[in-house]
């Protein structure tokens, strides 16, 4: 977003999100991986660097189950985590 | 406060309709930036949520953590969670806000649970996740320097059975 010299407007425009909005995990489907990541930010001092692995796990359960549109995750901002995956196994499984 | 956000769902169906960016998802502009940003690591920023509800839903809706700290340019996972205490499904669409409000500029959402009605069945649970980044075009802004704080607030209101919300391009 280009950054506009708004000198007098100081009202909020919403914007809707890039890839829309997450269908519902009504069965609590990636739960778990929720908790795993809540745990992480609750050990972490809720440092969002310190558990961007579980939030990566996370999101790709949701892939995994429909609850969200398939994405490379180098698209989502986790580029240098799947960089680390690949150099650790040379399979991915 | 109040009114602003409630008047933010009709005004955000105008804007979108007006300027047709509803329903761009995964365009290359979103994406290739998320790829390509860096982060700016010597830019920690907390952000706050909040959640509120109107007075009309009776859902519990909170943020399942207070605050996180993120630097520009790294996308960021939270959860709220959304309870219906009732023995009827309700209906629910909530909208956001940022502040400060020059910072909201910066605010990207990538995928969350806004603008779209969500639907609870009685007594059910559900967590909710908003996957984010503040770009890192925050960092180069002198008008940000002093910003070292971010509130993200969203708003529940109740959608009527029936009711028709031509919410552009989310299904």
């Amino acid at each position: 977003m280009s950054t506009a010299m708004n000198f007098s407007s100081k009202s909020f425009t919403p914007r809707p999100p890039d890839k829309g909005a997450f269908p519902l995990d009504h069965f609590g489907e990636c739960s778990a991986f929720k908790e795993r990541f809540m745990e992480c930010l609750r050990h972490s001092g809720y440092e969002s660097a310190a558990c961007r692995q579980s939030a990566m796990a996370y999101l790709e359960c949701r892939m995994d189950r429909q609850l969200m549109a398939n994405e490379p995750l180098e698209k989502l901002g986790f580029k240098d985590l799947i960089n680390e995956k690949s150099e650790e196994k040379p399979e991915k499984s | 406060m109040v009114g602003l956000s409630y008047a933010a769902v009709p005004l955000y169906r105008l804007y979108c309709q007006a300027t047709g960016l509803g329903g761009t998802a995964g365009t290359g502009g979103g994406a290739e930036r998320i790829e390509r940003m860096e982060p700016v690591r010597d830019r920690r920023i907390r952000v706050t949520f909040n959640a509120d509800t109107h007075a009309s839903i009776q859902w519990n809706f909170k943020p399942q953590q207070s605050e996180i700290w993120v630097v520009p340019g790294e996308t960021a996972l939270a959860f709220y969670k959304a309870k219906n205490p009732t023995d009827k499904p309700i209906i629910g669409i909530s909208t956001y806000n940022v502040v400060p409000f020059e910072a909201g500029q910066y605010f990207n959402k990538i995928q969350c649970f806004c603008f779209e009605e969500q639907r609870l069945n009685p007594q059910e649970e559900v967590d909710m996740p908003v996957f984010f980044y503040i770009d890192p075009e925050f960092a180069e802004d002198p008008k940000m320097a002093k910003v070292d704080l971010i509130t993200l607030s969203y708003t529940f209101f109740e959608a009527k059975e029936g009711q028709k919300l031509p919410l552009p391009g989310y299904q």
